[in-house]
């Protein structure tokens, strides 16, 4: 079956829908590409990607459209009219063939793009320039579309000029709704992509930049906007997103997370430097950049002056830019800090968090840990998953007196213990519980130290006892 | 011309305190010396760690890794007290000693909340992260955790951690876990290694103790003489001390070790 196909194949008398054999029985020359709509969604991504050079709000329309909310961008590039030409040359430039309108809403514009004219529909005229439109341009099936027909009701005007609750009754609420949508009667929304972003600076440039001096010194004077809309607003940004859109449709998105909210722009251009320096394929303007774009995506209320926190678990100024820094860097997943849980289980008394979450969530009181009259009773390195070992205990449920851990023999000296450290049963739901461990601190005859635990009480849980190397004493 | 040795020797102690660019340098004062408790450890040392400058630690055996870090956090805990601190560990160190654990930490006397712990993928990245953090004022010390004999600790790399700690004043522990031979320049260098540790009545385990032995020692005013000692450590006091073998172990722990390895060669050609 056909599900589509270019010019040439339409004048010669194919139809979508058309079974192959018929297809190739009239036309014995065509070419066939098998259809794949998950390529033809990725595409359309890629398309959408592109076409946010004119607003951060773009919806994709099944399976071929692409819906834009242009409130308030219109003007940038000299009025509608104007914006829709620019839109509809860089594509077919480039060798789609595409329609396009604007109107009030996403439906009527579909409509008019793909079964009228196109062009700019002046607000309030919309009912009347759908009015002839075909039924088939509310997006209605086919089955429906006949039953329709078989009343004699061709056009949009038909329908919108009887009484409605006949209609309701026999055809069902999402007819009317439909037909509301598309004479722009009831406001709709664009369902966007990508979340929206808060604060937005863009550049335009009728000239594409490429030089990477001038790449730095747009992002620069982008990052002063913001910081003066953000100031404006009394908010810092925790998340920043740069995209650069290349006067041959492909664009180029990068993101920063920052550990404190932040308005200063050459803090914002620190990062982003950091994040350039680190690109695996660093950024290739083409043939240049028309857009550059500088957004804010996360934002918190951020007083003017920045409070001194002198709270012991906060980090300094400093240190949270280092933080930011580094995690620019590497990742903000690289740059951690630790939180005390509260559990009997070893590998989870302590967990890492990202440093940049914040310091809210490190009221860390690792008070319970400390004994300063006695030596440490936890290892100051944890293996994780901890490593099978074989051990030589003095009696099946006893402390070890030999054991080897990666191939080297261990004579223990001293050992203290067992402490008994049982599963947390009303954590574990519809899995096996695991065994008891029964944790041994040993020195061995060197003087190195090591936590070890044998897995499963003797007789009771398993059979034969199982050793593991938890961690290293200092 | 006759120039009198203690005029010579006046000179050489201003030209010490005076930095590349002619700011004063760290290690010229008293205040910038970190006592380790120990005294005749203080006094090899001159009078102390010192701090903006590079420490390195290298274990004695592969088994001891978990021993070279306790031996580094314990000078972390001498350097930052009360202060943030960053720990820059490659994550093969992680694979084979272990992840840094909370609650251990809070144990041997360190406050885990003022640690930042990054995670880097190899050694390239662990010295970009290292210098970068050395450059933060506010830290107490950075923990540079490099795994195994990594080409890129070399001297220029080293010297460039070390410039950078002495131009911010923050010091530089470089753990060197799964290292083999000595890399690079710095200030001290000890070698690490296990120690049988003591408790009254000789029966459970005691505080941390390690035979620590200085290698290096090219502090200002040392007179660069190096050193080993049992050495161990108070997390209660948040001192070294020396480990006291009056509870009678092995015969062979009862001789001082100091005198016992005079032949060392303490400079090596870096």
């Amino acid at each position: 079956m056909i599900a589509a196909m270019d010019q040439v194949a339409s004048q010669a008398g194919l139809t979508i829908g058309m079974p192959l054999a018929t297809a190739h029985a009239l036309c014995p020359a065509l070419d066939v590409v098998e259809h794949n709509p998950l390529a033809d969604l990725t595409f359309l991504e890629r398309l959408a990607d592109w076409v946010e050079r004119y607003t951060p709000c773009v919806g994709l329309v099944p399976s071929d459209g692409l819906a834009l909310d242009i409130t308030g961008a219109a003007h940038l590039l000299g009025g509608e009219e104007n914006l829709l030409k620019d839109c509809l040359n860089r594509f077919s430039s480039q060798g789609f063939s595409v329609f396009g309108a604007i109107a009030g809403t996403a439906e009527t514009a579909r409509a008019m793009a793909l079964f009228g004219k196109g062009g700019v529909l002046a607000p309030g005229s919309e009912a009347e320039a759908v009015a002839p439109l075909p039924l088939a341009a509310l997006g209605i099936d086919d089955r429906l579309t006949l039953s329709l027909a078989r009343l004699g009701l061709k056009s949009i005007g038909d329908i919108a000029q009887h009484p409605r609750p006949p209609f309701a009754a026999r055809f069902g609420r999402d007819l009317l709704d439909r037909l509301d949508r598309v004479q722009g009667l009831v406001e709709t929304t664009i369902s966007p992509r990508r979340p929206l972003p808060v604060y937005i600076t863009e550049r335009r440039f009728a000239e594409p930049i490429g030089h990477e001096d001038d790449v730095h010194r747009t992002i620069l004077t982008l990052a002063a906007d913001l910081a003066r809309l953000l100031e404006r607003q009394g908010e810092g940004a925790r998340r920043l997103e740069l995209a650069f859109f290349r006067t041959d449709g492909t664009m180029r998105r990068l993101m920063v997370e920052t550990a404190r909210s932040l308005r200063d722009p050459k803090a914002m251009m620190r990062l982003f430097r950091e994040r350039l320096d680190v690109l695996a394929d660093p950024l290739d303007p083409g043939f240049g950049f028309d857009v550059i774009r500088l957004s804010a995506s996360v934002t918190e209320p951020t007083p003017v002056h920045e409070a001194d926190f002198s709270g012991q678990n906060d980090l300094s100024e400093d240190v949270a830019a280092l933080v930011e820094r580094l995690g620019a860097r590497l990742n903000p997943s690289r740059v951690l800090r630790l939180q005390p849980q509260d559990t009997h289980v070893p590998e989870r008394a302590s967990r890492f968090l990202k440093a940049q979450e914040g310091n809210a969530a490190l009221a860390a009181d690792w008070e319970p840990w400390r004994e300063p009259e006695l030596p440490p009773a936890r290892p100051i390195r944890l293996l994780d998953p901890p490593e099978p070992i074989e051990v030589i205990a003095e009696m099946p449920d006893g402390s070890p007196i030999r054991f080897r851990w990666r191939r080297v023999f261990h004579v223990v000296v001293k050992a203290e213990g067992p402490e008994r450290i049982a599963p947390e049963w009303w954590r574990i739901v519809g899995e096996t519980m695991p065994p008891t461990r029964d944790y041994f601190r040993v020195e061995d005859e060197t003087g190195t130290r090591f936590w070890v635990f044998r897995a499963g009480l003797y007789l009771r849980e398993c059979e034969p006892p199982v050793w593991f190397m938890h961690g290293l004493f200092g | 011309m006759s120039v009198s040795y203690e005029s010579l020797h006046a000179l050489k102690q201003s030209m010490e305190s005076i930095g590349r660019d002619g700011a004063r340098r760290f290690g010229s004062q008293e205040t910038d010396r970190v006592h380790l408790g120990f005294n005749e450890v203080d006094q090899s040392l001159g009078g102390g760690l010192l701090r903006g400058a590079s420490h390195d630690i290298l274990p004695k055996s592969a088994q001891e890794g978990g021993t070279a870090t306790g031996f580094a956090l314990a000078l972390v805990a001498r350097l930052a007290f009360g202060v943030p601190w960053v720990w820059v560990r490659q994550d093969m160190a992680a694979r084979e000693v272990g992840e840094p654990y909370g609650p251990g930490l809070a144990a041997f006397g360190l406050d885990p909340a003022s640690l930042v712990l990054v995670t880097v993928p190899d050694a390239k990245e662990a010295l970009r992260a290292a210098e970068e953090s050395l450059r933060c004022q506010a830290l107490g010390a950075v923990l540079f955790e490099p795994w195994g004999d990594p080409k890129q600790l070399d001297l220029t790399a080293t010297r460039r951690l070390a410039l950078a700690a002495e131009e911010s004043g923050v010091t530089l522990i470089t753990l060197r876990s799964g290292g083999h031979f000595p890399l690079g320049s710095c200030r001290t260098r000890w070698e690490i290694g296990a120690a049988i540790s003591q408790s009254e009545g000789g029966e459970g385990l005691g505080f941390p103790a390690f035979s620590a032995r200085l290698i290096l020692n090219r502090q200002a005013g040392a007179g660069g003489p190096g050193g080993a000692w049992m050495m161990e450590w108070n997390h209660g006091k948040h001192l070294f001390q020396q480990a006291n073998f009056g509870t009678g172990l092995s015969p062979s722990s009862h001789r001082p070790v100091a005198k016992a390895t005079p032949t060392l060669p303490f400079r090596h050609a870096s």
